[in-house]
């Protein structure tokens, strides 16, 4: 599965979402893309996002608090802490809402339907050569989708399949 | 806080209690038989999940008989698939960043 043609690969397991990418740079390129604000700021942000502010104190125990802009001006800020350092391997951090101040929010704060959501998110990315190549895993614990995936009602395993299907 | 889908599955015995009633409709006794815990906790923990609209609670006769409403968890699920996508967004800017990148670095070197 990991060696799909196009090098992207996304699957389900308990509790977990796992992304698999193989970027076209040198390990050392990707680490730096991942670690230095400077860097950061230029790729930050899901499709038609900029990133304003992305502040790190990169050291376990240290806090990063960044900002990702929606085109139509909308901020959604976000905050944690490295709990796991391991240079050109290994950062595992913390994951959550904030206010641009720094301060922990539910995901109610922006919009989300609920307040029942996970407020924290860990989160690892591993960093290993593949050829020439740089292999990155995204690990995202806490989204309760493998606990929703032992409900094995009919209704539910067909929209599980459509789910796996759309991300085939 | 707001009764909802994610409280409802926030719950290991609330899972456990989905679970079982996805595959068979069932009385509130037929469930309480089936675990350990109290019948009043179990009782409890259907009371919440038909207060965060996942289970429907019919009378028949003298037996009251719950059903479960899995098409509520597409919720959940709508949710984790807009996180995927914006991690797969999120990556595919940093591919295309360090391509830009290499690309600078190439140009500098000549």
């Amino acid at each position: 599965m990991l060696n799909k043609i196009d090098g992207k690969t996304t699957k389900f397991t308990d509790k977990e979402l796992i992304i698999t990418r193989i970027f076209n740079a040198p390990r050392e390129l990707v680490w730096k893309a991942w670690t230095e604000p400077e860097h950061l700021m230029r790729w930050w942000g899901p499709k038609n996002f900029t990133c304003p502010a992305y502040k790190i104190d990169f050291r376990v125990g240290g806090k990063y608090h960044s900002c990702m802009k929606s085109a139509e001006g909308q901020e959604y800020w976000s905050t944690g802490t490295y709990k796991e350092i391991i240079p050109l391997e290994r950062i595992v951090c913390t994951d959550s809402f904030a206010d641009e101040k720094g301060k922990v929010v539910p995901g109610s704060y922006y919009g989300m339907p609920t307040d029942n959501w996970p407020m924290e998110f860990t989160i690892t990315i591993t960093f290993e050569d593949f050829g020439n190549q740089t292999k990155m895993t995204l690990t995202h614990f806490g989204i309760p989708i493998g606990q929703m995936k032992e409900m094995t009602g009919t209704g539910w395993n067909e929209s599980f399949d459509k789910l796996a299907d759309s991300l085939k | 806080m707001r009764r909802d889908v994610f409280q409802a599955i926030a719950d290991p015995n609330r899972r456990a209690i989905l679970a079982l009633l996805a595959t068979q409709l069932l009385t509130l006794n037929g469930i309480a038989e089936k675990f350990d815990i109290s019948r009043p906790a179990v009782s409890k923990h259907i009371k919440i999940l038909e207060q965060c609209g996942l289970i429907n609670i019919k009378q028949q006769g003298r037996e009251r008989y719950c059903e479960v409403r899995m098409e509520r968890l597409n919720e959940v699920s709508d949710w984790v698939e807009k996180y995927r996508k914006i991690w797969e967004e999120k990556l595919d800017a940093l591919e295309n960043y360090l391509t830009q990148l290499q690309a600078k670095e190439k140009k500098n070197v000549k």
